[in-house]
């Protein structure tokens, strides 16, 4: 049996579990877990199925079918350690296997998540083990959105959601797995089951009888696991400790593949060029240019697909030979119809639209007119945020072939499901007659729930006669054709009692909304045929944990015509800025100290104040540092993790340095803590790079910034010790790919301000602007 | 012609212009050295062309004819890894690993040049980027592999 068929073999069995998976979540996402006897126990050539997600080989090793995207962020570990730690075996004994297409796999976690609800309705903020009490309107949201997420079955990595979807999921499988073999090993042995052990894949008895996992599973496969019960915390020997990546040996060698690095006989090299004005088309193409040039075989037409820019691909026996000749080919270029798209008009379209239109409502509270209307005085920001690339290291490629009437695709993605749904539309085969080899991805960050290279890789596989086509952005193509983190802008205003409270905190924002757009390009089906509020824009400004009497948020959706998208921690990654940075302005009004004036606000979220508190402690807010350097806070909650940063800079040659920054983490439950070290560390340094250079103009529709000289990544020199302290938690785990990213550019902003005077309320900050 | 790939005598055709790197990737699978920006700037592709580092998108074949290309591939075996590579993995430095190879390679040619080096010499040294942003786990990476504790090698100026 092919190792497809085990996955799909799960299908039939899940669609008939769907009934009840209210009570039962966790196992209605099993897979064939509830009926393996019935529908025979599945046995493939490596190993005998469990359900959808565990398979024991003949030596006893576990195989785990991996849905998630490993781009960096430790999910492949991570998963794998839930799985190792259910069925007691080591870590090194789990391997994976990429998860088939079946809706088990989807992230339901992900799309929950999506709901535009503040912590406080969902009652986030409760006691640790304190009963929630959730409103009718959150249940229903949550119950609808979790059933509409199970049928749809979306396999998508992002939004931090990935170890939080798979916490209950994961743990069943492998203990129903591990509850099938014990069955099995005491009925074999006519022994007791509660008088037998586990110990590293291996079940034995006192009385002399063991056996490893591999010689139990035939039989165990068709044993009904009865009573599955996961572990108690206390039991846990994997789960909470740190652990060897085991992805990390191959990415030291030269040996993982990302990909880049996918090698097939007779394969075919494509570079692309495409349309320099965003949106904008090729009129003629001197297409004999590029076939005069060495080592070239065709030259393909690229039309405006999937999100891209129109343009066109050039066919060769290496990538270079091919690139050379797609840059001297004379292309009569056109602009779109609507004209050239210009940041700065934007940015003037963005202001006229946040003074001029209510937008949509995310959150009120208390009554923010009555409040203003009473008030003595106000204190009032106006902030802003420019767009952004992505820029992973590894550009956009795919890889695909098209041969007896099937699709072969191997890309780095997050989203598999939409590669393989935008491959068969452009090849015009059924799904089915797709395959996706999903390889390592050199970074995400967001860019990879995008398609549009893997249309373009179709496209010229059509072309190609049945060979292998690997299709690779330039780096200045990367960057001049990404989804852009939008541009935004934000007006923040307090009003203030006679005696200097705050009695009411009004926001509005406005940018282009990027969720509608992603739906219309890469899940047409479930894109409303009208313009919706974007609660991915407004996340991070409706959702503060601080408890002002009055509150009123709203976001004008604008549709500019850039291409935009999910940059890592999204609409949190600017809104963060806008409203920590605001928190410091309303504490120096308020004559407060930054932490204290947080502090008195944070009466009904004691999750926020112990996280920030931790980080104050650890970083010794308040004591003397040495001259010239100055520290700010700021903190954050992003995808249900609470992150606090203090961030300590000084000046050299006049630009802010960053020395240290401390992170404080609530993320529930960790089960790695180093990996989520490793995320804090890299959120901080990406962050700090948007915070210092990041910025993207776009002029008559074409990009400025083209490579690394110009669209500048702060590097090792320049990066500041990152210290992790986590907040022991007993919660249902959260992310942590995401949210290190939002606090650092207000912290930085705030000790810059502590510094130096100067309130900086756009970026990339500047003092030099300031 | 020929080229001395990892102490190997590699016969291979291509254009005399083409970048060792596409060379290295596309004419010879090589795939271990890295494709980032094309312009030298982020130094994914960095190998070691006579125990210099270098970054090989901006170097043509022509410029390495006899002279001793080392790339990931042969940093270290696997019975036996280089003392960085055991470092990498002791540290837990890689994220998405992408730019991994050009940084060992980076780092392999600044520790045979300078076996003990201060934060200003690994400042120096370490130009390349890593978007995951693993800096500071591979500073102290390549103490370790030097032998060095992590906050040795702290002053400004060389000993």
């Amino acid at each position: 049996m092919k190792r497809r068929a085990w996955l799909f073999s799960a299908a039939g069995a899940a669609g008939g579990l769907l009934v009840g998976w209210g009570l039962l979540p966790a196992r209605s996402r099993l897979g064939s877990a509830a009926h393996p006897w019935t529908a025979g126990a599945v046995a493939d050539l490596t190993g005998v199925v469990f359900n959808g997600w565990i398979k024991i080989r003949a030596d006893g090793g576990v195989v785990l079918a991996m849905p998630r995207s490993e781009m960096g962020q430790g999910v492949h570990t991570a998963l794998a350690m839930l799985v190792a730690e259910e069925l007691d075996v080591p870590l090194a004994r789990v391997s994976l296997e990429q998860a088939g297409a079946d809706a088990i796999y989807g992230n339901v976690a992900m799309l929950v998540g999506s709901l535009p609800f503040h912590p406080l309705e969902v009652d986030d903020y409760a006691a640790e083990g304190a009963p929630r009490v959730r409103p009718t309107k959150v249940r229903l949201g949550e119950w609808m959105v979790g059933k509409l997420a199970r049928e749809l079955g979306i396999n998508a990595t992002g939004a931090s959601s990935s170890v939080a979807d798979a916490w209950e999921v994961l743990r069943t499988a492998a203990a129903t797995a591990r509850a099938s073999l014990l069955g099995a090993a005491s009925l074999d042995w006519k022994l007791p089951v509660d008088e037998l052990s586990v110990s590293k894949g291996v079940i034995s008895h006192p009385s002399g009888p063991s056996a490893h996992y591999g010689e139990l599973a035939k039989f165990a496969a068709a044993t009904p696991p009865g009573e599955v019960m996961l572990k108690s915390r206390r039991d846990w020997s994997l789960i909470g400790r740190q652990a060897p990546r085991p992805d990390l040996p191959a990415k030291v060698n030269g040996t993982a593949v990302f990909g880049l690095d996918v090698r097939r006989p007779g394969m075919l090299y494509a570079a692309v060029r495409l349309s320099p004005m965003l949106g904008g088309s090729a009129g003629a193409i001197h297409t004999e240019v590029a076939l005069a040039a060495p080592g070239v075989e065709r030259l393909v037409r690229l039309p405006a697909y999937a999100g891209s820019t129109a343009g066109f691909a050039v066919v060769g026996k290496t990538w270079w030979q091919a690139q050379q000749a797609a840059l001297a080919v004379p292309v009569d270029w056109q602009q779109r119809p609507a004209g050239g798209l210009d940041s700065g008009a934007i940015g003037k379209a963005l202001q006229a639209a946040l003074d001029h239109e209510a937008g949509s409502t995310f959150y009120e509270k208390g009554d923010v007119d009555k409040a203003e209307a009473a008030a003595s005085r106000k204190v009032e920001a106006l902030y802003s945020a420019p767009y952004l690339a992505h820029a992973t290291l590894e550009p956009m490629n795919c890889t695909a072939q098209l041969k007896d009437g099937k699709v072969w695709l191997w890309a780095p993605t997050q989203v598999p499901q939409m590669a393989v749904a935008v491959a068969a539309r452009v090849a015009r085969v059924a799904p089915e007659d797709v395959h996706i080899t999903v390889t390592l991805l050199g970074g995400g960050f967001g860019r990879r729930l995008e398609v549009d290279c893997v249309a373009q890789a179709v496209r010229v596989a059509l072309e190609c006669g049945g060979r292998p086509v690997q299709l690779i952005w330039s780096r200045e193509e990367d960057t001049t054709h990404d989804f852009y983190r939008p541009m935004q802008r934000a007006r923040l205003s307090a009003s203030l009692d006679a005696a200097g409270k705050v009695g009411s905190l009004r926001i509005r924002s406005a940018g282009d909304a990027i969720t509608p757009r992603w739906l219309e390009r890469n899940l047409p089906a479930l894109a409303a045929p009208v313009e919706t509020p974007d609660k991915s824009a407004a996340e991070g400004l409706f959702d503060l944990p601080y408890g002002f009497a009055s509150q009123k948020m709203s976001h004008v959706a604008t549709r500019s015509g850039v291409p935009v998208g999910y940059w890592r921690s999204v609409g949190h990654s600017h809104n963060a800025f806008f409203s920590e940075s605001f928190m410091d302005e309303l504490a120096l009004d308020a004559k407060q100290d930054p932490l204290a004036f947080r502090r008195s606000l944070l009466e009904e979220a004691p999750r926020h104040l112990a996280v920030l508190d931790l980080a104050a402690a650890k970083a010794g807010w308040g004591t003397a540092l040495p001259a010239g350097r100055a520290r700010g806070l700021a903190l954050h909650e992003s995808f249900g993790t609470i992150v606090a940063q203090v961030v300590e800079v000084s000046l050299q040659g006049g630009a802010p340095r960053v020395h240290r920054v401390v992170c404080a983490v609530d993320c529930g439950t960790v089960i790695h803590p180093g990996i989520v070290a490793q995320q804090m560390e890299g959120s901080v340094v990406f962050a700090l790079s948007a915070a210092l250079y990041g910025r993207i103009d776009i002029e008559d529709g074409v990009v400025r910034q083209k490579n690394f000289p110009q669209y500048a990544m702060l590097g090792l020199a320049q990066a500041p010790v990152v210290e992790t302290y986590l907040v022991p938690s007993e919660r249902v785990p959260s992310g942590a790919g995401e949210p290190g990213v939002p606090p650092l550019a207000p912290a930085l902003a705030n000790a810059l301000f502590s510094l130096t005077g100067k309130r900086l309320r756009s970026l990339p900050l500047s003092l030099n602007e300031a | 012609m020929e080229l001395q790939i990892n102490g190997r005598l590699v016969q291979a055709d291509a254009d005399p212009g083409m970048p060792l790197l596409w060379l290295l990737r596309d004419v010879l699978n090589m795939t271990g050295t890295k494709f980032g920006c094309g312009v030298a700037a982020c130094g994914a592709c960095t190998v070691r062309i006579d125990g210099q580092a270098a970054r090989s998108c901006a170097v043509p074949v022509s410029a390495v004819l006899g002279k001793r290309i080392q790339t990931i591939e042969a940093l270290g075996t696997p019975d036996k890894p280089h003392a960085l590579q055991l470092a990498w993995i002791a540290e837990q430095v890689p994220q998405c690993g992408y730019c991994q190879s050009g940084m060992l390679m980076a780092a392999a040619a600044l520790l045979e040049a300078n076996p003990r080096p201060t934060d200003a010499d690994i400042d120096a040294a370490m130009t390349n980027i890593c978007r995951c942003g693993t800096y500071q786990r591979i500073r102290v990476a390549i103490k370790r592999a030097a032998g060095m504790a992590p906050g040795a090698g702290a002053k400004k100026a060389k000993a």
